[in-house]
């Protein structure tokens, strides 16, 4: 695919503005930051509206915009699966984790798991889970800014990645969670407005009847589509086991990803942190439907118009393609900019939680004596070499951004995810559970991913006794998630119940995230849920092991 | 007691229902009703079952143009969690305020 050919000027000009305001705000919002508490958590006075929006926008990455509607075009109807998934995982991470993280008043995941358990180590072991988690994120994104400056200027995708990153590394820098907290609102406005509205043109530009309403105003595009691709809306014929991978994956890696987490440290109470996240599944719903039609749409009109010829490679591209060629150059300009918002807001959490890890969790606990004011300076110094170093990383980004983040869900999801549910509702469960269960499930998903994504290996050749026959199929690699979440599962209760029991004062927390002014044994210590948790897990390890005849390889 | 209890069962009955609709309800539709209620558990079976297109779906069961299943998919994945989650929140709204008073 090539760029344009000639520099877009409308479009270069709502980015730069969308780039400046985003600056400005950080400027602004340096001013409301007075101490460690509102630099990391806003002051813990965020709102449910600013915040819901603030989660929307950490939610819809440049990976929605572009790497989505690749794979609509590819026709793999797994990856509508994966976003429907991913969707319903906000209400997931709501139920089991979010009013609870809030009212536990910790700073960070990697705090309220050091905390909870009452282990530096613990804290430590996180502090390497989030940071790889965090980076496999991360680089993705970058890239994707990257596509769009190569897109508009014909420069190569590294200076869009180092532009962009300075861009957000500074405003993050700036402004702390309060610039990041109010960049993400702003940022989430201006993508609902100009993801919905050029959609919305190409629609009308094919004659469909829904238009004004995306998510919905392409059915009537429905017979040519399977005209054209008969497989379109046909699962993949894979192992079920896929589908319930991609559910661990996305409703307890999203508890485990400490950039969404950590925006439940920020509002007021519990309350706020239950409301903010039904206004952000309702926005992020309504955003991924909209690019399920961009792609239906990209498909059609490849199909239906003449001398369109597009390799796999282009449909990075695909967006920005059809609203030029179906709406116009104001309507790409404002694709464009809404692109580079959801680009930024992703990168700004991501950077925010790596550097309240590195001086929070990790500094400040290595010195204890430290004081907060002394912090704070680290915490712009670390923020600042955080930004530069993904930078750096992201220069050698990995080739397919929605597989890497996939990934990062995984590992996010048995290396923190499980400690955090479990935390939260079994009172039992204690360090050495945590610990075991926690190394063992991140060390799973991480060897995972070094052999299958970065070295290339096939996934029934890594060296996983036993499992690895049934990691066959196309998306066979993501099984691993099963194995790496159900094992974490397994060994947290097992140690935990093998070991003694955590002591009362930390047994107590778990009623005071629930909100109970007094403290009853009895509470979240049955056998009911450790019992479930074992056979569900092994139940799924088993079912991992069926049908191996019936399915492709 | 009265409250935990409602907060356990509220939480695990609105846990199970998001999961299902949100996480699982593709693979039920449209993968596992046809190996368990159909009896065409391989490739070879769903092109005969469906015709050279293999593609898995009834022409009668659409809406809005769409086919059953992914319309299903895609509006419980969306309209669907956030019912629930506003249910859920409506009740848990009402165990916080009893457990302040």
């Amino acid at each position: 695919m090539e760029p344009r050919g000639e520099v877009f000027v409308l479009g270069l000009v709502l980015s730069i503005v969308v780039l400046v305001i985003s600056v400005l705000i950080s400027v602004w919002a340096r001013r409301l930051t007075r101490n460690l508490g509102d630099y990391y958590v806003a002051g813990r006075s965020i709102g449910a509206i600013n915040n819901g929006l603030a989660m929307v926008s950490l939610a819809l990455s440049l990976t929605t915009f572009i790497g989505l509607t690749a794979l609509i075009i590819e026709g793999v109807y797994i990856a509508v699966a994966v976003y429907a998934s991913f969707t319903a995982a906000f209400i997931g991470l709501m139920i089991l984790a979010a009013p609870y993280l809030r009212r536990h008043k910790s700073f960070t995941t990697m705090a309220f798991i050091s905390e909870r358990y009452d282990s530096k180590t613990l804290r430590y072991i996180s502090v390497v889970v989030m940071m790889v988690v965090s980076v496999l994120y991360l680089a993705g994104n970058l890239k994707g800014i990257g596509i769009v400056f190569y897109f508009l200027l014909g420069v190569p995708e590294v200076v869009g990645i180092v532009v962009g990153g300075l861009v957000v590394t500074l405003y993050v820098t700036l402004g702390g969670m309060y610039g990041v907290t109010y960049n993400q609102t702003f940022q989430t406005i201006v993508l609902l407005f100009c993801l919905m509205l050029p959609v919305a043109m190409i629609l009308r530009a094919l004659g469909t009847a829904g238009w004004f309403f995306p998510p919905l105003g392409y059915g009537d595009l429905v017979p040519e589509m399977i005209e054209f691709v008969p497989h379109y809306f046909w699962a993949m014929l894979e192992h079920p086991i896929t589908y319930i991978a991609i559910f661990l994956g996305s409703f307890f890696g999203i508890i485990g990803l400490p950039h969404f987490v950590m925006r439940f440290f920020t509002v007021r109470d519990a309350k706020e942190a239950r409301w903010s996240t039904v206004l952000c599944v309702f926005l992020v719903g309504l955003v991924n439907t909209t690019v399920y039609a961009t792609g239906f749409a990209a498909v059609y009109f490849m199909q239906t118009t003449a001398g369109v010829e597009l390799t796999p490679a282009a449909y990075d591209y695909m967006v920005f393609i059809l609203v030029e060629a179906l709406a116009g150059e104001g309507w790409l300009a404002l694709a464009v900019a809404g692109s580079v918002a959801a680009g930024l807001s992703t990168v700004s959490g991501l950077l925010m939680i790596m550097g309240a890890g590195l001086i929070h969790d990790l500094y400040g606990e290595l010195k204890p004596e430290v004081d907060d004011e002394k912090k704070l300076k680290l915490s712009y110094l670390a923020m600042f070499l955080v930004g530069v170093f993904v930078i750096l990383f992201s220069l050698n980004p990995p080739e397919f951004i929605l597989k890497a983040i996939m990934w990062a869900f995984g590992i996010a999801a048995a290396g923190l995810g499980v400690p955090i549910v479990l935390g939260i509702w079994w009172k039992r469960t204690n360090k050495y559970g945590v610990g075991v269960g926690m190394v063992v499930g991140s060390l799973i998903g991480f060897a995972g991913w070094i052999m299958i994504d970065y070295m290339g290996m096939n996934p029934v050749d890594i060296p996983f006794p036993f499992f690895n026959t049934y990691l066959y199929g196309p998306m066979g690699w993501i099984k691993v998630t099963v194995l790496a979440v159900c094992f974490s599962f397994i060994l947290t209760v097992v140690v935990s119940w093998l070991t003694p029991p955590p002591p009362e004062n930390l047994q107590r927390q778990v009623d005071v995230m629930h909100g109970w002014p007094d403290y009853d044994e009895k509470r979240y210590n049955g056998k009911g849920l450790p019992i479930a948790v074992i056979v569900i897990s092994v139940f799924l390890l088993w079912f991992m092991t069926t049908l191996y005849d019936v399915f492709p390889k | 007691m009265k409250d935990y209890k409602l907060e356990i069962w509220a939480t695990l009955i609105c846990f199970i229902l998001v999961a299902f609709i949100g996480g699982f309800f593709s693979s039920f539709v449209v993968i596992l009703n046809e190996v368990f209620f159909y009896q065409v558990p391989t490739p070879e079976g769903l092109v005969d079952f469906y015709g050279e297109t293999m593609f898995v779906i009834k022409e009668h069961l659409t809406v809005m143009g769409f086919p059953l299943h992914y319309f299903l998919l895609v509006m419980f994945s969306w309209i669907g969690v956030t019912i629930i989650g506003a249910i859920w929140c409506f009740i848990m709204d009402g165990i916080e305020e009893r457990q302040r008073a």
